[in-house]
């Protein structure tokens, strides 16, 4: 029997806990850490059940290659041979760019460091993402342009100082519940709490004011919110002369956002848009609080600009209790982030159009690097589909359920020459590869990951990888090697080596420093004790920027043939696909079956009744799940979570890009009903 | 007879007792919690605060293998571990808690799953001056032998028969110090008694429940982390023609806990299930068992992120 | 060490012969491979064992007077349920028990019988019924009274022929919708309905209820209106998801009580006030 002191696999909360082991050598429970200051003793219910998928039966423990049609083993080196052989050549013929990587916002920071490197340096491409496209690409963008930095502004401390939190677009305590509870207790101690969301989420039910603007509207109502502000002249003027600049054109773009054009757009009544101005803005620290269902908008961007419009016109920045606070969905897509598994930055969001930091990294890899910003995941799908991507490298990602329509993602892995793909089990991707690597989980493995206040933490091995399976780093490890770059690095800790020397923003973090609660980034030096809130003195990137934006509708609203609008997202029992919780029995056990929430009326109208099997229909596909009548939607709105690949709400979603960020739609599309 | 343990004594104990069995210590964790696992010699860290993870779960882990079945019908059981084990540093509270559970496994029919791991197990108390910052816990006899910190000294008394094996040759107390620290024995806090009271003159108004239950994140924490918590779920895992069956600690704050096959769920709502967790405990437990369900240790309220642990929730109801 | 016998082990069964019921409900016979009988009584259920798919506790459908072959009604509902109803004879399954308080017989003997069932609710009171035809010097009047959703959804529609052929039994049925082109010759309506028109004399009847839970409210204010006031004069068994049997795993408790140990048949008094438990 031992213990493992490790950083939570599920979302970017970032817990940590103690993983049991069994005279067996398996995992036999968890433990919350109860000195660790993000888990304080305490887990949500994914986090208690962490060690209960990973001695599945279906994990992966040998190499696949598919044989005249069928996955069948193959010793590992064969496997890293073909592999690299097959990238290599389609490289060759058809040149670098027609590759594409896909990185893991479930791989330690120094696989995804790793994965950036081979495919920059060992393949000559830029075409590296990962899923961060997916959920907050909208956030890294806007905040960059705005503040010079697109991560969470505040720590998760800080909810314990603020006088009020606006959270919307985020179903907190289901998706980070550790954070929801906070956002709770922050309630119960005083504080005020404005919840935007057109679904009655719990938070909904204890917040001071619930506004239920129609989805994909959110960039009206918060425009008639900061509008509202400056008429009861309720900014913080000292703030804005100090520290921002471009307010004079922000004041006139808000002109046309008068009450009654906002509550006719957003359907929220005027009382209540005047009555949330005026409470935000009145109290004296605010934090705000967001994720998917600001982002996964075709104007995800916009959203994004109009949020870090309103902190700045409310001097909600650089202090205790305020912030700009995006939650980051995975446990290391801040982290995947950081280290550049992003098309077009190297490691610590450094340009790979900025010749001088090419030149950095060139000289540290001994390889010329390539200049073009590479594709988006997004788009890259759009290229495998039409023939311009032909290889394709997937590690510990399942876009035929994660990613937007579909049908299209399907047609684009399917036409792909090579699909390899890294992963604990066969995944529906995985059943599409032309190789599948069978890869160490998050137990069996060292690493760090970067949760969503930026903190840097360990994850550390408890027990052995099953049969062959293997670390993904030393699968990238290896693939390094046969591109001939340097690959004596014996482990992650020398990674993060790599990484601190090439990362200014990570110059400071090494292993040793991050025993204990971790360190927050920007850790510069080796002496610095990390940063728990941005923007103190000065924004990264000086003045902060008042970014105008106007209202623009979501691209597909529902209409006769149509009628419904079509909400997604997650239920807090599963993570994303399925795929480690749908093998969890307390968790499968907690919703096993593919649902849709309709609101009783829409439910009374087409006389349905509760676990009525219905079919869902948009455009773009069709799915059967069963009816679960709830008023946590309101009239007019379908909710699906997209974990069920048996009613797979991305059948549905509309690949309505935002032309800035490449976010996918997921919040909003049109579709209609019937029993089946 | 009261014994006094110098460091040495304490040292010569501890492997008197490791020799006949797996002996768990609780050791500090690089979080600063305690836990409990195997001795890898020297002194154990029996200051500070409660142990972390719940002590039963020696007898009644997380995740336990029941047996092994084949497609044929054949069905293996777990081999017993060869040694039994030794749980060293035992508060009352963890004591109470592991009657409580005793009681519930081993009342017949006997739990062999429980009793396997349970069998011959030897339970090491602690009392005195180990509490956190040096606060005094209260005895702790019902056990083998007790080990209770007096200033400057460490006491032992055996309560069985195996304790006073253990203790033979060690040097004799003077029984006067222990008047140096209060004994006064634990006692549950008003609180809890008055909330019971409460819950079984059925004085709770639904109200209570569904806003208690607003609160609720459903994480389970509290059932995972109480030490009287039994209840527990079965799963299969099928590799080739072996399949392993297991039990696995439940959670009554699940929807799916009580939901039939066919979808009727009496405990469908989360105010019901609110109240059965707190109602189990204050009202079922004393009729089932003549004793409260809650041993006042206060793990779920530790674990639990928006503040409705037991004794939380039995303020908040005593005070309204 | 002595550890007794473990509780959760499975004893092999051969199953027999399997035959539909209704188009959602399947009828098993099955034997313990060691060829010994069941040793059960009128109304206990056992836990059926599928590696893999974990168990399902099931009624009991057959008497213990039919000698070691018994028998299981099972509405194909959950995953291990669906995979049952896939097997074929000579498979084998798992199953453990007989578990839980039995309908108490000696209780059922002073005067008429009502067993009224819905739904699936009529495997367990096969059982009895069984029972009471195989010992009818036993047992007064019994009145048999079944109410289904439609024609098509009554199980036993075999045995109910030959009870209602019997002059030793009273047996109606009931369901809530006759579909146009039936050949149903029962009533139409709810239970309570049939059982106002009943002719029978309360004084020492008692009555067995069995089936799904919106059932038992409006039956037993009938029964009361009709006379059967006062203790130890309704019998019932409530359905859970039992998953131990034992009362150790706590998912069928019901207040104090566990379902399955303490139960599942109940007089009505000492479950009425228990909240859940109707």
């Amino acid at each position: 029997m031992k213990t493992t002191l490790t950083t939570c696999p599920w979302c970017g909360t970032g817990c940590n806990f103690y993983l049991f082991t069994d005279e067996r050598g398996q995992l036999s429970g968890v433990e919350p850490a109860a000195g660790h200051p993000v888990s304080r003793g305490q887990l949500c219910l994914k986090g208690w059940n962490a060690h209960a998928f990973v001695a599945h039966p279906e994990r992966l423990t040998v190499p696949l290659y598919r044989r005249q049609g069928e996955l069948v083993p193959c010793d590992w080196n064969s496997a890293l041979d073909l592999l690299h052989e097959r990238l290599s050549a389609i490289a060759e013929r058809h040149g670098p760019d027609s590759l594409m990587f896909l990185a893991s916002a479930k791989a330690s920071n120094e696989e995804n460091f790793l994965l950036m490197k081979l495919a920059r340096a060992g393949f000559g491409t830029n075409n590296i993402d990962h899923c961060a496209r997916l959920c907050h690409s909208s956030t890294v963008f806007g905040l960059a342009e705005t503040l010079g930095s697109g991560a969470m502004t505040n720590s998760l401390d800080c909810f314990e100082q603020t006088d009020l939190v606006l959270v919307i677009g985020s179903n907190t305590t289901e998706q980070h519940p550790l954070i929801g509870s906070r956002i709770l207790q922050a309630k119960q101690r005083g504080a005020d709490l404005i919840v935007i969301d057109s679904r009655t989420i719990r938070l909904a039910r204890h917040a001071d004011l619930h506004l239920r603007p129609r989805n994909g509207t959110d960039v009206a109502l918060l425009c008639g919110i900061m509008r509202q502000i400056l008429a009861d002249g309720l900014e913080d003027r000292d703030f804005i002369a100090a520290r921002c600049e471009n307010f004079a054109a922000f004041e006139t773009s808000l002109r046309d956002c008068t009450p009654e054009r906002v509550a006719a757009i957003t359907g929220e009544p005027e009382e209540q848009l005047v009555a949330a101005a005026r409470r935000f803005a009145r109290a004296e620290k605010a934090m705000i609080v967001f994720a998917m269902g600001i982002t996964q908008h075709s104007h995800g961007v916009d959203n994004v600009r109009a949020l870090s419009n309103l902190a700045l016109l409310t001097g909600n920045l650089g202090r205790p209790g305020t912030g700009i606070n995006p939650l980051r969905g995975q446990n290391n897509v801040q982290g995947a982030c950081d280290m550049g598994a992003l098309p077009d930055v190297y490691s610590g969001y450094q340009k790979v159009s900025d010749p001088a930091v090419r030149k950095k990294f060139a000289a540290a890899w001994g390889v010329d690097l390539p200049e073009q910003p590479g594709l988006m995941a997004t788009h890259a799908m759009e290229a495998a589909a039409e023939g311009r991507i032909r290889g394709m490298l997937i590690m510990g990602e399942n876009p035929l359920l994660s990613e937007a329509n579909q049908g299209l993602i399907r047609q684009a892995l399917q036409k792909l020459e090579f699909l390899a793909v890294i992963d604990i089990f066969p995944t529906e991707t995985a059943q599409l590869a032309d190789l599948v690597l069978p890869a160490a989980c998050y137990a069996e493995r060292d690493g760090s990951y970067t949760s969503t206040e930026r903190r840097v933490q360990r994850g550390r091995k408890a027990i052995e990888p099953p049969g062959e399976a293997r670390a993904d780093w030393q699968i990238l490890r290896a693939l390094l090697g046969r591109c001939g770059l340097q690959a004596d690095d014996t482990g992650p800790e020398q990674t993060m080596m790599e990484i601190s020397t090439l990362t200014p923003s990570y110059a400071g973090i090494s292993y040793p420093r991050l025993e204990g609660a971790g360190l927050q980034w920007p850790c510069p030096e080796a002496e610095h004790p990390g940063t728990p809130i941005l923007h103190v003195e000065n924004c990264s990137r000086g003045k902060a920027r008042f970014s105008p934006v106007t209202y623009r509708p979501s691209a597909e609203v529902p209409d006769t043939d149509y009628p419904f609008l079509l909400n997604t997202g997650r239920t807090g029992v599963h993570w994303h696909t399925g795929s480690m919780t749908r093998r969890s029995h307390l968790l499968d056990r907690e919703e096993r079956e593919p649902y849709v929430e309709i609101h009783p009326q829409d439910a009374a109208r087409h006389q349905l009744k509760e676990r009525q099997p219905l079919q869902i229909s948009s455009r773009r596909g069709s799915i059967e799940a069963l009816a679960r009548i709830t008023d946590r939607v309101p009239a007019g709105q379908l909710f699906i979570p997209f974990h069920f690949v048996e009613g797979a709400a991305n059948a549905l979603t509309n690949n309505a890009l935002d032309p800035e960020s490449g976010i996918p739609e997921f919040k909003v599309c049109a579709v209609r009903l019937q029993p089946c | 007879m009261l014994k006094q343990l110098a460091e040495k004594d304490l040292l010569r104990l501890l492997e008197r007792i490791a020799t006949r069995r797996r002996l768990l210590t609780p050791q500090r964790q690089s979080d600063g919690s305690r836990l409990l696992l195997p001795w890898p010699g020297g002194l154990p860290e029996l200051v500070g605060t409660p142990l972390q993870r719940k002590p039963t779960e020696i007898f009644f882990p997380q995740l336990e293998l029941l047996m092994e079945l084949d497609n044929s019908g054949d069905v293996r059981l777990p081999v017993p571990a060869d040694k039994p084990v030794a749980l060293l540093g035992l508060d009352h509270f963890d004591l109470a808690a592991i009657a409580f559970l005793d009681r519930f496994f081993l009342s017949r029919p006997t739990d062999d799953a429980y009793l396997r791991r349970r069998h011959d197990a030897l339970l090491v108390g602690l009392s005195g001056l180990a509490g956190p910052q040096g606060a005094t816990l209260p005895p702790a006899e019902t056990c083998d032998l007790e080990l209770i910190l007096v200033p400057d000294k460490l006491l032992a008394r055996p309560h069985a028969k195996l304790g006073e094996e253990l203790l033979a040759g060690f040097t004799a107390a003077d029984p006067t110090a222990l008047r140096a620290i209060d004994r006064s024995p634990a006692e549950r806090p008003a609180t809890l008694l008055a909330a019971a009271r409460l819950l079984q003159e059925d004085q709770v108004p639904e109200a209570f429940w569904e806003e208690i239950a607003a609160r609720c994140i459903a994480c389970g924490g509290c059932n995972f982390a109480c030490p009287t918590c039994n209840c527990f779920g079965v799963q299969d895992r099928t590799f080739g023609n072996r399949t392993e069956r297991s039990r696995l600690w439940d959670s009554c704050q699940l929807d799916a806990f009580m939901r039939e096959a066919g979808g009727h769920n009496p405990l469908g709502t989360e105010t019901l299930r609110t109240r059965r967790r707190v109602y189990h405990k204050l009202v079922a437990d004393p009729l089932r068992w003549g004793e409260l369900g809650c041993v006042a240790c206060g793990r779920c309220d530790r674990a639990c992120p928006t503040g409705i642990g037991m004794l939380a929730l039995c303020e908040d109801l005593v005070r309204r | 060490m002595t550890i007794p016998a473990s509780l959760y082990a499975p004893r092999p069964c051969r199953l027999l012969e399997t035959s539909d019921l209704t188009p959602q409900e399947k009828l098993f016979r099955l034997q313990l491979a060691d060829d010994t009988s069941l040793g059960h009584q009128p109304g206990q259920f056992i836990q059926l064992s599928l590696p893999g798919l974990t168990e399902a506790p099931i009624s009991i459908a057959s008497s213990p007077t039919r000698g070691p072959v018994f028998e299981l009604g099972v509405r194909r509902a959950g995953r291990l349920t669906s995979a049952l109803h896939q097997l074929a004879p000579g498979a084998t399954i798992g199953i453990r028990g007989p578990f839980g308080r039995p309908f108490q017989l000696d209780a059922l003997r002073s005067g008429p019988l009502l067993l009224i069932a819905g739904g699936c609710g009529l495997a367990p009171l096969r059982s009895l019924i069984q029972y009471c035809q195989d010992r009818p010097e036993e047992f007064g009047a019994v009145h048999i009274l079944y109410g289904a959703r439609s024609p098509a959804d009554l199980m036993f529609k075999d045995d109910l022929a030959v009870w209602q052929r019997s002059d030793r039994l009273d047996c109606r049925t009931t369901v809530d919708r006759t579909p146009a082109a039936s050949c149903y010759d029962g009533d139409t309506g709810l239970l309570p309905e049939l059982l106002s028109r009943l002719d029978f004399d309360p004084t020492d009847c008692r009555a067995v209820l069995v089936g799904p839970p919106p059932m038992y409210r409006p039956v037993i204010a009938e029964l009361r209106r009709l006379g059967l006031d006062g203790d130890r004069r309704i019998m019932l068994s409530l359905e859970r998801q039992m998953r131990c049997g034992v009362g150790k795993c706590g998912h069928c408790s019901i207040e104090h009580l566990s379902c399955c140990s303490d139960g599942p048949v109940f007089w009505l008094e000492e479950v009425e006030n228990l909240r859940g438990a109707l």
